[in-house]
């Protein structure tokens, strides 16, 4: 059994927390650089904005007080997940975190006895602690595979109680999902489909396994096994999701020293970022974390680091890492068995270059040069090339966030004020 | 078999100390003021419409959200959209507290000042309120740096 927990409108929710007077209120966050809208109120989307529209289409409607925006405040929101993941770790078995909103679970055996409605009742205990805790309404979704509980979970989003199980025999709300909406599909294989009319996901659960091959390869037959109950995703396997970015493993052994935790997490941040690149992506910050103790009594340190810029170059992240984090993760004495990171406020690279007409593809730029950098090294040896990326600090580039919320949760010199 | 000295809560003779095995770490606030840190915000002071509990202007408050705020409790609660740290008071049949002699229209809840120069703050239907959580700790710093 799996559960999807994610919070709903996860960005404005966490800015609604520390921000009541956007209660109620339509209310967007924007991407970086302030350019368009990436996550919606239910008041903002029933004005039938869609999700992406630029902000300069916008600015009027907000003059005149009509619209609400906020820039990204990864800081906030990274604390506010941090906060979550730590809620889900002590209520459930396993955790997996799959982006900066999202986490599949593992619900404990209590949970799953047939013929009861403990999951159902575990869903909303657990959704209400996290409200309550934490202030964000989350959508809880259990099912057998996690492709299921994708869809459970959407299901869930729609109910006042914002929780739904899967029932055994998924066929009737199989029967009225889309093909592409389902997770791993996308709208690119939807026409393939539709012409060997596979229209629904129920149908597309009972296709013949060669057909499916044929039309999307082993991804959506794997897809199609998820939909009839057979477990297929492995935790490291998601490069057909590219909405999530994360890497993780557990150590052969326990690690004790600073440098080999570093480096546990620089070389998982080098395949994170290698796969950023091939799908053109960058990041605007990541949430690092590790794990240490044992099985039964483990204890996590986590970390959100912004970046300064978006970027997909490893060296950039881990510099940012080592700056801000190393000192709080690694805790003297400890032994580690885990550690991992996930990136969040993930972007096209594209975009990124078309961004505003004065700015500088800065982004774009220090990938090139970190892959230039690389070839050269590789060929005269390590640290040939490395003063020109070094010194820059203050970029004369740097990302605009002209609405930016307080760093509530974060920063002594940003508390909410009461009065 | 000279041995470091080492505190250990108790005296050390000529042998190592059988309750060496036992030291306990540093006291950490932390530990003392932070049950729950999933749930734990803090929020600083304007003002001084709480003076009367301990609460000055520019103080750090910690503030836990797990707890289901009762009666008595000193909240930080959202007024109208404003955050604001008031005792929470809830008054009605069977419920009077402080020696209130107050009629009906007294009954409901309250957002109390410890300030007289303050006014308590009925809650009625004309107000939109949310307790944002409890506060369980006040500090006052006397000295930075």
């Amino acid at each position: 059994m799996v559960g999807l927990v994610d919070g709903n409108n996860f960005f404005v929710s966490c800015e609604r927390v520390v921000d009541p007077r956007l209660e109620g209120r339509p209310v967007a966050v924007l991407s970086n650089n302030d350019g368009c809208c990436v996550s919606r109120s239910n008041e903002f989307k029933a004005l039938g904005i869609p999700m992406g529209t630029p902000y300069f289409q916008l600015r009027d409607r907000e003059a005149s007080g009509e619209l609400v925006f906020r820039s990204s405040n990864y800081e906030l929101y990274g604390d506010m997940s941090r906060r979550i993941v730590s809620i889900l770790r002590e209520e459930a078995v396993d955790v997996e975190q799959y982006s900066i909103d999202e986490a599949f679970i593992s619900p404990p055996s209590f949970a799953c006895e047939a013929g009861g409605d403990s999951l159902r009742e575990y869903g909303v205990r657990l959704r209400s602690k996290i409200l309550q805790w934490v202030g964000i309404p989350c959508g809880v979704g259990f099912a057998a595979t996690k492709t299921l509980a994708k869809i459970a979970n959407h299901i869930a989003k729609k109910r006042p109680e914002g929780v739904f199980a899967m029932p055994d025999d998924a066929a009737q709300v199989l029967a009225n999902v889309p093909p592409e909406e389902v997770w791993g599909v996308g709208r690119r294989l939807a026409p393939k489909l539709r012409a060997a009319r596979i229209l629904t996901a129920l149908q597309l659960r009972d296709a013949d396994d060669p057909l499916l091959r044929s039309i999307g390869g082993v991804t959506l037959l794997r897809t199609a096994m998820e939909l009839r109950g057979v477990q297929c995703h492995e935790e490291r396997d998601y490069d057909a999701h590219p909405d999530s970015v994360t890497c993780s493993r557990s150590f052969g052994e326990p690690v004790t020293t600073r440098e080999a935790l570093m480096e546990s997490i620089a070389s998982f941040v080098a395949q994170a970022a290698t796969k950023l690149r091939r799908h053109g992506l960058v990041a605007s910050g990541c949430n690092v974390y590790a794990q240490m103790g044992g099985a039964y009594d483990g204890r996590w340190v986590e970390r959100t680091v912004a970046f300064a810029n978006p970027t997909d170059a490893t060296n950039e992240i881990m510099r940012a890492i080592r700056r801000e984090a190393s000192d709080a993760l690694f805790l003297k004495g400890e032994r580690y068995r885990k550690s991992g990171v996930v990136f969040f406020g993930l972007e096209s690279a594209d975009a990124m270059r078309q961004g505003d007409l004065f700015e500088l593809s800065a982004p774009v730029g220090a990938s090139k040069l970190y892959k230039a950098v690389d070839a050269i090294n590789a060929r005269y040896g390590k640290h040939m090339v490395h003063a020109a990326s070094e010194g820059i600090g203050d970029r004369p580039w740097k990302m605009k966030r002209a609405k930016l919320s307080k760093r509530a949760t974060t920063n002594w010199n940003e508390l909410i004020t009461v009065r | 078999m000279a041995k470091k000295a080492q505190v250990a809560g108790s005296v050390v003779a000529g042998f190592p100390s059988p309750a060496e095995q036992y030291l306990e770490p540093p006291l950490d606030l932390n530990e003392l003021l932070v049950k729950r840190p999933a749930a734990t915000y803090f929020v600083r002071v304007s003002g001084d419409s709480m003076t009367g509990a301990g609460i000055n202007d520019g103080d750090l408050l910690v503030v836990d959200r797990s707890f289901t705020p009762s009666s008595g409790d000193i909240v930080i609660a959202a007024l109208d959209g404003e955050f604001t740290v008031k005792t929470l008071r809830v008054r009605g049949a069977g419920r009077r507290a402080g020696g209130s002699s107050g009629g009906q229209e007294d009954d409901g809840v309250w957002l109390e000042p410890a300030n007289p120069q303050y006014p308590s703050i009925k809650v009625d239907r004309g107000h939109d309120m949310r307790v944002f959580g409890v506060v369980t700790a006040v500090i006052h710093r006397f000295r930075r740096g």
